[in-house]
């Protein structure tokens, strides 16, 4: 059966292409212009993964209250912000609320699906037994690729997806100095010096939550980080 | 010219008050002056015509033919000196004594004292040939000897002589002829006294003895039987007129002489004949002081007048000064004698002084004087302290409200210049709330700075507020050119939807790069303080630089080991990306790229140093701020944000940064304290 993916766009255009990516994927998707009739459809059945702009027309916090109302009800809902803020102040409040990514309007479609479909990997992987076989181990650290799950001295952290492809671009090759590009590339998504600079500075304070001493990722200036195995 | 200097050079207008002082002084002073000649010219024209009636105690008239140097004049004689053949008892001075004209110096006086006449005589002569016994007098077959002659004569009657030769020195015997020859002459007594370089002759003779017109012949012997010279005090054969003051006019003279005033009676030829009075040299009653200073100033400003000793009766006894002879002339003249020692002055005018047969003679009349008149008047004095106090204290006060002035405008240019380089443009500028032009001005700049201030700010927020707003459109069109290329599309479409997509990649790179600076300023608020080292990142930084731009050359130079700082070192990193982004495209192929890192005084310095063109002078203080940029037109990709950024992140380190051109390139330097 199809997966359902509920759209929450005040802008008809961008709906409207959204809807229609979705669809020739495969998809079925539900567009709701507003929070309000979101939410009542919502309260009937949830999809299987939202994608909710921050401002919806009036609503300027719509997205964000939104998020907070599904995540309260459904704690492993896949939910991605899609928006044209960009600041950081905001994908910090959007990943608090327990969005799975926070994306930016201008990421291309291809990169959007591709994210789409890993998170609903993810899903499924979840489901199923964990298997060896697709188990990265780099010391302390341990990737699982299928569950797109990272833990540090056997301890989960919580990382966004974006977060994961980032750590698991750099652990894969211990060592190599990963620039922004092949950053980029392994994240899907488009990038700038700022935005790569505060996920790495997102991801040291996850792992130094666990372990004040972390210091696997190296900053190297003017090229990019590596993964520093013992 | 600096305000302040501007307006000391207008004080210097003040000087015009003490020159009109001084203009006024002087005009007075003459002023006075000219009232007291004329005052004492009036004395003098009354006393002359007094002295006009007693006319017959007047001299007779000189003949014509007699020069005035032919006469003797008797000087009245206070004591009688002893004949000794010496000067130094006469009761006159040296100066008195009449030089005769010639090669050695014959110097002759005469003086009279009760019924005698004294003659003093002083001649200088090397070799002196005394007289033998036989020729005392020059008589046929006499010795050649120095002898002295005084000439007696009563025109037309003959002249006598009275000789005096000696034939040592010592007491003289004058010979005067008998009817048997020559016999010693008692009533006449003289000394001859030998003196180095010559000898002295004083003698005595009765005056009853003597005629009117009198003279004196030196006669020198070169040997006993050589020639002898003659040197006579008189030109013509016979001597001229004899002059002596009379005591009849003398008592005269004081009889119509003003108390307080000298005066001096002369005959036709200058001669004193009386001189009578004195001048009182009492201060004047109101003695109001008068400092130095101010008695030295009128000095400079008044024309001072001749020496005051010039106005006492000649020791010659001839008054030959310009206004004596002016008055002698039938002209009357006044002068004016100064000291500026004494600060005593002497008054002087000389009048004619005329009868039925013409002039007579001449007085002199003279008083004495404060040498600087208007000193004695207090109130000029005052104006004249009033006027230099006033001028100081003009001068002094300009000078003051200069400096006030000048400082006020400097402070506001300074705090004008402050505001602008810290970009901080909302300031209270110093004097905006005075309600004098500086004020005006202060608040035209406050204004003008707020403006500028607010179009900044707008610049600054422009571009991330335009980003924002364009983001959702680009995100329809790029998400429509997405769904456009699943669609069948026939070739030329593929490429139309390529190209949109380029474009719209373009648009989307754009808008990151606008919306870049309010990103930084973010990351800058929460970025964590790390400690680290400058040098490492730099370093670490220029390698990757060498790969990226292959076709530049790039060294690093430091001259320490470690570079201590503190702050982000991404946000560093990226600076430093921006200004070697900025050298790369102002220079040229294969240019040399130059990184170094310096430290002094506890502050890092980091510069970029590229070959290529000059900065605009134009852009030097605008260069950093949001969209402006240098770059040629054509090269559109960039929108003048780089160097914004470079400045925010330097900023946010507390540090600074400028660009500065040096020899054939261009040098950016970020301060940062150290760490």
């Amino acid at each position: 059966m199809a997966k359902c993916i509920a759209i929450v766009e005040d802008e008809a255009a961008i709906r409207e292409n959204y809807v229609a990516a979705f669809t020739r994927e495969g998809y079925r998707v539900d567009a709701y212009e507003a929070r309000q009739p979101a939410l009542e459809a919502f309260a009937a059945r949830l999809p299987d993964l939202v994608v909710i702009d921050v401002n919806l027309k009036n609503d300027v916090e719509g997205g964000f209250e939104l998020c907070r109302d599904l995540r309260s009800r459904a704690a492993d809902l896949p939910i991605i912000f899609l928006t044209a803020r960009d600041s950081e102040f905001d994908a910090v409040s959007g990943l608090r609320l327990g969005a799975d990514d926070y994306l930016t309007k201008d990421i291309s479609l291809p990169h959007l699906m591709a994210r789409i479909a890993a998170l609903f990997r993810r899903m499924d992987a979840m489901s199923k037994p964990q298997s060896a076989e697709n188990r990265i181990s780099r010391g302390d650290l341990d990737i699982d690729t299928d569950r797109m799950s990272i833990s540090w001295q056997d301890q989960a952290v919580g990382l966004t997806l974006t977060e994961f492809w980032l750590v698991h671009a750099m652990a894969r090759y211990p060592g190599h100095v990963k620039n922004r590009q092949q950053l980029m590339d392994a994240a899907q998504a488009v990038l700038d010096d700022n935005t790569i600079t505060s996920h790495i500075k997102r991801i040291r304070r996850k792992f130094v939550a666990i372990d004040e001493k972390f210091e696997a990722i190296e900053t190297v200036y003017g090229m990019g980080y590596r993964w520093l195995s013992d | 010219m600096t305000l302040k200097r501007q307006l000391l050079f207008v004080s210097l207008l003040t000087l015009i008050l003490p020159w009109a002082g001084c203009e006024f002084i002087r005009e007075t002073e003459l002023a006075l002056r000219a009232s007291q000649q004329q005052i004492l010219a009036g004395t003098a024209q009354v006393v002359a015509n007094s002295m006009s009636r007693y006319a017959e105690e007047f001299p007779e008239r000189a003949e014509s033919f007699y020069r005035v140097d032919d006469s003797l004049y008797g000087h009245p004689l206070e004591t009688a000196p002893n004949i000794d053949g010496y000067f130094d008892d006469w009761p006159l001075d040296e100066s008195s004594l009449r030089s005769l004209v010639g090669e050695d110096s014959i110097d002759v006086i005469t003086g009279v004292a009760g019924d005698f006449l004294y003659l003093f005589v002083k001649v200088e002569d090397k070799n002196v040939v005394y007289a033998n016994a036989g020729s005392l007098v020059p008589i046929e077959g006499s010795q050649p000897a120095d002898r002295i002659s005084f000439v007696s004569t009563n025109p037309p009657y003959l002249e006598e002589r009275f000789w005096f030769a000696a034939e040592a020195p010592g007491p003289v015997v004058t010979m005067l002829p008998n009817a048997f020859g020559f016999e010693p002459e008692p009533t006449i007594r003289a000394h001859w006294q030998d003196v180095p370089g010559g000898y002295q002759l004083e003698a005595r003779i009765p005056r009853n003895r003597l005629g009117t017109h009198l003279g004196v012949i030196v006669e020198n012997a070169a040997s006993p039987t050589g020639q002898s010279a003659q040197r006579a005090s008189f030109t013509l054969s016979t001597p001229g007129p004899f002059v002596t003051p009379s005591d009849d006019l003398a008592a005269i003279a004081k009889s119509v002489v003003p108390p307080g005033m000298r005066l001096i009676v002369t005959d036709t030829a200058g001669w004193r004949i009386a001189a009578v009075g004195d001048m009182q040299t009492e201060k004047p009653s109101d003695t109001t002081p008068v400092s130095t200073w101010l008695r030295f100033a009128y000095n400079a400003v008044i024309e001072p007048g001749k020496k005051p000793a010039l106005a006492d009766p000649d020791p010659g006894g001839r008054e030959r000064q310009a206004y004596v002879e002016a008055a002698l002339n039938g002209q009357r003249l006044a002068a004016w004698f100064s000291s500026t020692d004494s600060g005593r002055a002497v008054v002087a005018v000389a009048e004619p002084v005329t009868s039925s047969n013409g002039m007579i003679g001449a007085v002199i009349v003279q008083q004495g004087s404060d040498a600087i008149l208007s000193l004695t008047n207090r109130g000029l004095a005052r104006l004249m302290n009033v006027t230099i106090t006033a001028m100081l204290v003009v001068a002094a006060v300009l000078l003051g409200y200069a400096t006030v002035l000048s400082r006020r405008i400097r402070r506001l240019s300074v705090a004008a210049e402050n505001a602008l380089e810290s970009n901080h443009l909302h300031v209270d500028l110093p004097s905006s709330d005075s309600g004098d032009e500086i004020g005006d001005l202060s608040r035209s700049f406050g204004f003008v700075l707020g403006q500028l201030g607010d179009y900044n700010e707008y610049l600054r927020t422009l571009a991330s507020k335009l980003s924002h707003e364009l983001r959702t459109p680009l995100a329809i069109v790029t998400s429509s050119l997405d769904n456009l290329e699943h669609e069948d599309l026939s070739e030329s479409a593929v490429g139309y939807t390529a190209r949109a997509k380029d474009g719209a990649d373009r648009l989307r790179k754009i808008l990151s790069a606008m919306s870049e600076a309010s990103r930084v300023e973010e990351l800058m608020k929460n970025a964590e303080v790390e400690k680290f080292d400058l040098a490492t990142v730099v370093e670490s930084t220029v390698t990757a630089y060498r790969d990226v731009y292959a076709d530049r050359e790039f060294s690093f130079e430091h001259d320490g080991a470690s570079f201590p700082a503190s702050g982000s070192p991404e946000l560093l990193t990226q600076m430093l990306d921006k200004l070697v982004d900025n050298a790369v495209s102002f220079s040229s192929s294969d240019d040399e790229i130059e990184i170094a890192l310096s430290s002094a005084n506890r502050e890092t310095c980091l510069s970029v140093s590229n070959p290529g063109p000059p900065l605009p002078e134009r852009l030097r203080t605008q260069m950093f701020d949001s969209m402006v940029s240098m770059r040629p037109h054509e090269d559109n990709k960039h929108l003048g944000l780089g160097l914004y950024v470079a400045k925010l992140i330097a900023d946010g380190h507390n540090g600074s940064i400028k660009a500065d051109n040096i020899e054939g390139g261009v040098r950016f330097t970020v301060v940062l304290p150290g760490g």
